[in-house]
């Protein structure tokens, strides 16, 4: 078992392969995510997501096109909880640069909700926004780098991409731990978890998170502190995620068992609901 | 006469000797050229060229195997949802594609997951 971390895309990214001399397999899976990075970093002025939300059009890349195209497909099958329109939502709550930067930035105590939604449309390899509409791709580009990072390792053997929490797998079986008491094993899936117990940060008497609510602008009042899913691959899990955490706890395990998505809840109160076939 | 005919064809065959000569020396057999630094790179490029085709081989070789068998549980997905449809009341919103297996175990973890 060879394993290699390094941080990206915000975070800290870990990578698993079950076999020897994995090098060469390890560092393209390395390169990929910081190839990644510079497409769809909102924080990197040169990207081409920072050209589509300044300029809002842009002839795009295969990877951008692609990642556009999934999250408009989960705003469609979420009705509009996960949405990628909450760019201006968030740098209004204070999310207006990397998350290592904001504890350390003063910060007025009042601030104005800004609106999501809006239309975006895709003409062959053009990306047009509505005006003012701007898009945020920081959760489901993870889950997009650590599958196409999971693509290029598992020329190498089975293998596993931790992109801090979006868990991408090829082959093998894992065990994956959700919390100190409850491991999952799993295997030909994806993982994500979403929830407001780490990117949060106060202003005034108000904490606020990063988990934005489409439907007011503000930062999601779920009764949820972080919800655990499994689907098909690392970007659907995420785009669940979100969806189960914007419902709140009760309707999360009711549409997560009529949905058959395994998932992992832990309310705000501690208490940890599984639901969707996990016994 | 004849010594005449003789003569030139004894001096074209010298003349045919000759340039063979030439052209040998001047190939230069016996020397080894000193190998250019450009081959050298080419060289470098295209056996990184000829390695990144291999890996580019094996991921399209994988995406297809990959899209194979999404295509399989897609076409049993659909089949099986349309001889469900009518009986469902509500789609829920939030229905992800089926995940490959997942299981709860005591086992160690190699990796834990935690919120993104």
């Amino acid at each position: 078992m060879e394993r290699r971390v390094f941080r990206a895309m915000g975070t800290e990214i870990e990578l698993l392969v079950d076999a020897d001399g994995a090098d060469a397999a390890l560092e393209a899976a390395e390169q990929e995510f910081h190839r990644l990075e510079s497409l769809l970093s909102r924080f990197r002025a040169d990207s081409q997501l920072s050209r589509l939300n300044r300029d809002g059009v842009v002839e795009a890349g295969h990877d951008l096109l692609r990642v556009v195209a999934l999250s408009l497909d989960g705003r469609e099958r979420t009705g509009g909880r996960f949405d990628p329109t909450v760019h201006d939502a968030l740098v209004a709550a204070g999310y207006d640069r990397t998350f290592d930067e904001i504890s350390s930035t003063a910060r007025s105590d009042t601030w104005l909700p800004a609106a999501a939604g809006g239309d975006v449309t895709i003409d062959g390899e053009r990306i047009q926004l509505e005006p003012g509409v701007r898009l945020d791709l920081g959760g489901i580009g993870k889950g997009y780098a650590a599958e196409r990072a999971a693509e290029l390792l598992a020329t190498a053997g089975p293998c596993l991409v931790n992109a801090g929490g979006d868990i991408a797998l090829r082959d093998g079986s894992w065990p994956v731990g959700v919390d100190d008491a409850l491991t999952l094993e799993l295997s030909n899936c994806g993982l994500a978890t979403s929830g407001r117990d780490r990117r949060h940060w106060r202003r005034g008497e108000r904490e606020l998170h990063h988990l934005i609510d489409p439907s007011t602008g503000e930062p999601s009042d779920s009764d949820v502190l972080h919800v655990t899913v499994v689907a098909s691959d690392a970007v659907e899990a995420e785009i669940a995620a979100k969806g189960l955490f914007l419902a709140g706890a009760e309707r999360a395990c009711a549409e997560a068992d009529a949905a058959g998505t395994p998932a992992v809840i832990v309310t705000g109160d501690g208490r940890r609901l599984l639901a969707g076939g996990i016994a | 006469m004849t010594s005449h005919t003789g003569r030139l064809y004894a001096t074209a065959f010298g003349l045919v000797v000759f340039f063979l000569a030439w052209a040998l020396v001047a190939a230069r057999p016996w020397s080894t050229a000193a190998a250019d630094p450009r081959l050298k790179t080419l060289a470098a490029r295209e056996a990184r060229l000829r390695s990144e085709a291999r890996l580019v081989n094996k991921v399209v070789a994988q995406r297809w195997v990959l899209y194979r068998r999404e295509l399989r549980v897609r076409s049993a997905q659909i089949a099986s949802a349309k001889a469900r449809a009518a009986q469902l009341a509500v789609v829920s919103s939030v229905a992800a594609p089926a995940a490959g297996s997942v299981r709860v175990v005591t086992l160690p973890p190699l990796t834990i997951t935690r919120t993104s």
